[in-house]
């Protein structure tokens, strides 16, 4: 395991935040569903520090980053869906994430 | 031993594991985006895919599940592998074929089997053997 040296990453977003998921590569590992990509949702609460999944996957520690709660509406990841008012959270380390014209 | 009729019925399912997709892919610098990424879509996120029906009932672990979940949940705490890389080999590696195949527990023990032979914490060799020997252990009671 590679010893965890370098500085945490600081969290550059806060609740309420409009942030969107970027389309990085799928390869090997990932824990950010394809469906998310480059939807724009709103951050809904900033979680913990943790090290990234795709480095962690192959036991890198790494630089430890702010995770986020982001809340997207369901009606802007599936057009089809019927209610508008509803909406689904997912989590995401900040590198994940890109801010949105705030 | 396995059976003959046995070793031809086993023959017969890997058969039916064949790809739906099973012509040669002759891959060139303008792979098609849509195949290409269907291919490298990690198996563990199902989020918004069809699946077949699912019938859901009350039931409780079977013990080797039980099992399966402490060595994995001992294999953790030692430090032999990250939560991360269990999720990656129990769920990404095995491709879709295990995947969708084994039980849940199957995936996290085959991993689990897979990563300490990966890692040189016993060779593959000592791993047989001890099957073996378990094996017919059993078979004598």
């Amino acid at each position: 395991m590679k010893k965890n040296e370098t500085p945490d990453v600081p969290a550059r977003f806060k609740v309420g935040d409009r942030v969107q998921v970027r389309d990085m590569p799928n390869m090997f590992y990932t824990r950010t569903q394809n469906y998310v990509r480059g939807v724009t949702g709103t951050i809904a609460s900033c979680t913990y520090k943790d090290l990234i999944p795709e480095d962690e996957a192959f036991d890198y520690d790494g630089r430890p980053e702010q995770y986020y709660i982001v809340r997207f509406r369901q009606k802007d990841l599936w057009e089809e869906y019927p209610f508008d008012n509803d909406t689904l959270q997912t989590e995401f380390p900040d590198h994940w994430l890109e801010p949105v014209g705030n | 031993m396995t059976s003959r009729p046995e070793l031809r019925q086993q023959y017969d399912i890997i058969g039916s594991f064949q790809p739906a997709l099973h012509v040669p892919q002759n891959w060139n610098y303008e792979t098609p985006g849509p195949m290409f990424r269907a291919y490298m879509h990690p198996p563990h996120d199902v989020g918004g895919q069809r699946d077949v029906p699912v019938h859901y009932e009350e039931k409780e672990e079977e013990q080797w599940e039980l099992n399966t979940y402490v060595t994995c949940e001992v294999l953790g705490w030692r430090g032999i592998w990250t939560a991360e890389e269990r999720r990656r080999r129990a769920d990404n590696d095995l491709g879709y074929t295990l995947y969708l195949g084994l039980p849940y527990y199957g995936r996290w023990i085959w991993s689990a089997a897979r990563m300490l032979v990966d890692k040189k914490h016993i060779s593959l060799t000592e791993l047989l053997e001890k099957i073996a020997e378990v094996k017919s252990r059993y078979e004598k009671k």
